[in-house]
């Protein structure tokens, strides 16, 4: 049945190939809708293939997509500022000197290819699509089958991937819509239901083929009201915050953490900073940071542990080619983390621009998609908090994040003296699936031993 | 190791066998006699047998129109041979279904060793053990004996014997006015035999509706029945030929009774041979199996139906059970509710009757409404020339909920199924009244009872 149905749907579109369709691309693997924040070109415009036509914004990051075709952007089906799933048909592109035709535009706006099943929808939903509501999908069969009862197509639940409406959906609902909502309740079940007020279209049937008994009444109205008690305060979750949410899940549920706590003494690095602070500054006009020094140890350490800098695929080990280090930034919508590239090539200079780079466009949302995925691992620092130490989160796919809480003074015996150390409390989350507990000891008993000393560790760079 | 395995071949081990073997279990189904339990081999279907036999020679003998009854009598072997005939006929009915479902029967005394482990005990050979993921018990009931009374099988029968036995007595005592009693006594009355029924309960039948036990025990009178209730058996003695039956009176007074037979029908216990609930830490409810409303036991896996976890001994009830029980192993969560439990008495008339009796009723505090209608105002009735016989129907008379159907009555047994869909479907009594029924049968009595409950009967006088 499914097969049939598009088989047909296939065989049909092969009629008119006319037109380039402009989609809205795959912008990695955990990215599902984005928003046009610019057409960069208009209606009309020559386009050559390879030129920028749109500016898409995903996840706070904006990436400018290019032209699939060379022709004329014909039409332009998702405007600026709507939000839709990737790989939903957002323009038209026709071969110059070609006169574009309504009818060329395949009655489509959805997801064109989805697992090599195409899917069309019809111009009805093309509006709804504007006013961001999510797209119909459903067989050509279905569409015809549903316009000519006067059904509509979101009145129907799909069957098929991706909640796909076949037409046999639609011929369940031709079959329902001709038994009108009658309720099959009990004598008994009605008597009650009219003596209570209980609207018997809302209860949930128990008996032979869910036919409403007194039972089911008693249990209605026995029910506490939760659906009318006030839910408070209700903020849907922003685009971000789904993210974060889905990853974090992913990443609880999915990597096995382990996690690893140590001291280190910051007297020799704060006191290095300070001897080469000001030198620093004159010379290059950049304030290099506490944190910069420790990207900078993190990513000379991974090179003595490659591990950490691996990713799970499947059942291969993938050890990156780049070390990034992804650095946490607790933005007002949620927490994003941009990467700095090649940490471990980079003089601390190079780290420190990057930094304030990253974070400064970060708080302005200019962000690439790329800057924020080729982290390779990541250090999370809540330093300026009045917080010893905490657990973090991987940050999927990585293996490794270090977390670094708050510098405090300590009465530290030392040679049988007590003397006063600046001591902060180091920690590492680590995907337990690949990296064992000794080796994420032994990274970082080796990333302390980087730490407290400075001279050595920051010499070669 | 099996899906499911169920002591005893009765109406609940062998339905719930099918109703398993039907949803794909493996079954093995335990059972140390013949399939089909009590209820076909020593209970409901030889006393049916011999009801309808005997009834065919009272109908006869007390004909206004046949001539020539005075030489009527029937062959007792012959009626025995019959009932033999129709028992035989339904359990190898039974064992061709249990293999049509590749169901395993193995042959012995099914004991519980453990949850999940039965070990069976045939009469001939070792005792060989099995084990299954879930087990039912359903080992059922035996006539309850009284200590002070020795059966002996000729002279003192339970109904085990009696309901096989070719020599019917011309004087009987039955101990028990309760199904059993009144049944057997039916018999021995439609043979023609001297019936006496001592019942300790200030009456008989106890449970049934206060209408249903008046107008039993006003047949029971008119065929000649003696009937001493709130009397206590004391001693059964064998004189010769004869049993003599000692017991005190409602008054406290000492009889003493000869005939030439005397029948224990006390009621029933349950069978718990191979169930040794102390060493298997199983719970107990008095001398039944303790369940919960989902059948469980109180061990892992071991469900318990039918006449060992008490409540209405009867075959249906059993079967019920099995069904439910098997829903619930394979995750349902279903139970059985005693209120649309049928109760059906083949007495000199039959009884059929379910839900509250009007007494149950009012003492729940629930305002009632009362529907009768009597046999002698049906067409069907009077055509059959038999129109002893009632319709009474209890209704909330707020919801109309049929709270209580009773029928006294020829066919009562067959019309209480029509309540028994009604009251399972929930519906009201008015819902009986809108129906069309056939005409001229027995069932308009329903409709008309039903119509009666809104004082709108057709075939009654202006009230």
């Amino acid at each position: 049945m499914i097969e049939k149905a598009l088989d047909s749907y296939n065989a049909g579109e092969e009629k008119e190939p006319v037109a380039t369709e402009v989609v809205l691309p795959m912008l990695g693997i955990t990215v599902e809708k984005g928003k046009i924040v610019e057409w960069v070109k208009k209606e009309g415009d020559p386009v050559e293939k390879g030129e920028i036509i749109f500016i898409v914004e995903v996840e706070k990051a904006t990436t400018e997509v290019e032209s699939p075709a060379s022709g004329i952007l014909a039409k332009i089906l998702v405007p600026e500022g709507v939000e839709v799933p990737v790989l939903t048909v957002v323009g038209i592109i026709t071969e110059p000197g070609e006169k574009f035709s309504e009818d060329a535009v395949p009655q489509a706006q959805s997801p064109s290819s989805v697992d090599s099943v195409t899917m069309v929808t019809s111009q009805e939903n093309a509006s709804m699509a504007a006013d961001g509501i999510d797209i119909i999908k459903a067989v050509p069969a279905a569409r015809r089958m549903a316009r000519e009862h006067d059904i509509h197509l979101r009145d129907i639940s799909g069957t098929g991937p991706e909640g796909l409406i076949f037409a046999r959906d639609v011929e369940t609902m031709i079959a329902r819509k001709a038994r009108p909502s009658e309720v099959r309740a009990s004598t008994l079940a009605r008597r009650l239901a009219e003596k209570e007020r209980v609207p018997l279209d809302e209860v949930t049937g128990s008996g032979v083929r869910d036919r409403i008994m007194r039972q089911d009444v008693q249990a209605f109205l026995k029910e506490p009201e939760t659906t009318e008690m006030p839910l408070g305060t209700v903020i849907p979750m922003s685009t971000v915050r789904r993210v974060i949410a889905r990853r974090m899940s992913e990443s609880a549920f999915t990597a096995p953490h382990i996690y690893f706590f140590t001291d280190a003494c910051l007297d020799p690095l704060l006191d290095f900073r300070s001897v080469v602070l000001p030198d620093l500054e004159k010379r290059f006009d950049i304030r290099v940071s506490i944190n910069d020094f420790v990207i900078k140890a993190v990513a000379l350490n991974i090179m003595d542990f490659p591990i950490l800098n691996a990713q799970v695929n499947g059942d291969e080990i993938h050890i990156m080619p780049e070390v990034n280090v992804g650095l946490a930034v607790a933005m007002p919508e949620g927490l994003i983390v941009p990467a700095i590239r090649n940490a471990d090539r980079s003089g601390l200079i190079n780290i420190a621009r990057q930094r304030i780079d990253l974070v400064q466009r970060a708080r302005q949302g200019k962000l690439t998609l790329e800057e924020m995925e080729r982290g390779t691992f990541t250090v999370s620092s809540l330093a300026q908090y009045d917080i010893t130490h905490f657990t973090a989160i991987l940050n999927p796919p990585q293996s490794g994040i270090l977390s670094i809480g708050k510098t405090d003074e300590k009465l530290v015996m030392e040679k049988g003296q007590v003397t006063v150390k600046r001591v902060a409390q180091i920690g590492l989350s680590v995907d337990h699936r690949i990296i064992d507990g000794a080796m994420a000891a032994d990274f970082l008993q080796n990333l302390k031993w980087k730490l407290e000393r400075p001279s050595s560790t920051f010499l070669t760079v | 190791m099996y899906d499911l395995a169920i002591i005893g071949g009765g109406p609940g081990g062998y339905v719930a066998a099918i109703r398993g073997a039907q949803h794909g279990l493996k079954v093995l189904l335990v059972e140390k006699d013949a399939l089909g339990g009590t209820c076909l081999n020593r209970g409901c279907i030889p006393t049916k047998c011999f009801i309808y036999d005997t009834r065919l020679l009272e109908t006869a003998k007390t004909s206004q129109l046949l001539t020539g009854i005075e030489a009527l009598s029937v062959d007792l072997n012959k009626m025995v041979a019959r009932k033999r005939r129709t028992v035989k006929t339904l359990v190898s009915g039974i064992e061709a279904i249990m293999k049509s479902h590749k169901i395993d029967v193995a042959r012995g005394l099914g004991e519980l060793a453990s949850p999940g482990r039965i070990r069976v005990h045939p009469d001939d050979g070792p005792a060989k053990m099995y084990e299954a993921r879930h087990v039912i018990l359903a080992t059922g009931s035996r006539p309850l004996m009284l200590p002070f009374i020795k059966v002996d099988g000729h002279l003192i029968q339970t109904t085990d014997e009696a309901l096989d036995s070719e020599h019917f007595p011309d004087k009987i005592v039955i101990i028990g006015g309760g199904v059993i009693g009144i049944e057997m006594a039916s018999i021995y009355l439609n043979l023609g035999s001297d019936v006496t029924i001592i019942e300790l309960l200030p009456d008989i039948l106890s449970t049934e509706d206060k209408e249903i036990r008046r107008s039993m025990q006003s047949l029971l009178g008119k065929r000649g029945a003696r009937v001493h209730l709130k009397a206590k058996a004391r001693e059964a003695r064998i004189k010769g030929k004869d049993v003599e039956v000692s017991f005190e009176d409602h008054a406290g007074k000492m009889v003493a009774l000869r005939a030439n037979r005397l029948l224990v029908a006390t009621g029933r216990a349950p069978v718990l041979d191979g169930i040794q609930a102390d060493k298997l830490s199983l719970e107990m409810d008095g001398q039944f199996v303790k369940v919960n409303s989902r059948l469980e036991t109180s061990l892992p896996g071991v469900y318990a139906i039918g006449d060992l976890v008490g409540g209405q001994m009867l075959a249906h009830k059993a079967s019920a059970e099995a069904e439910v029980v098997v829903a619930n192993i394979l995750g349902g969560n279903r139970e059985v509710k005693p209120n649309l439990v049928p109760r059906c008495i083949w007495g000199i008339t039959e009884i059929g009757t379910i839900g509250l009796t009007e007494e149950e009723a009012k003492a729940r505090g629930r305002s009632i409404r009362v529907g009768r209608f009597p046999f002698t105002n049906s067409g069907s009735a009077q055509a059959m020339g038999n129109n002893n016989g009632f319709v009474k129907i209890i209704g909330d008379a707020e919801t109309g909920e049929i709270m209580g159907v009773h029928i006294l009555g020829e066919h009562a047994t067959d019309l209480i199924g029509e309540a028994v869909t009604a009251m399972t479907m929930e519906a009201a009594v008015e819902d009986l009244a809108e129906t069309i029924k056939p005409h001229p049968t027995l069932s308009e009595t329903m409709r008309e009872a039903a119509m009666d409950w809104n004082g709108l009967a057709i075939h009654s006088l202006k009230k």
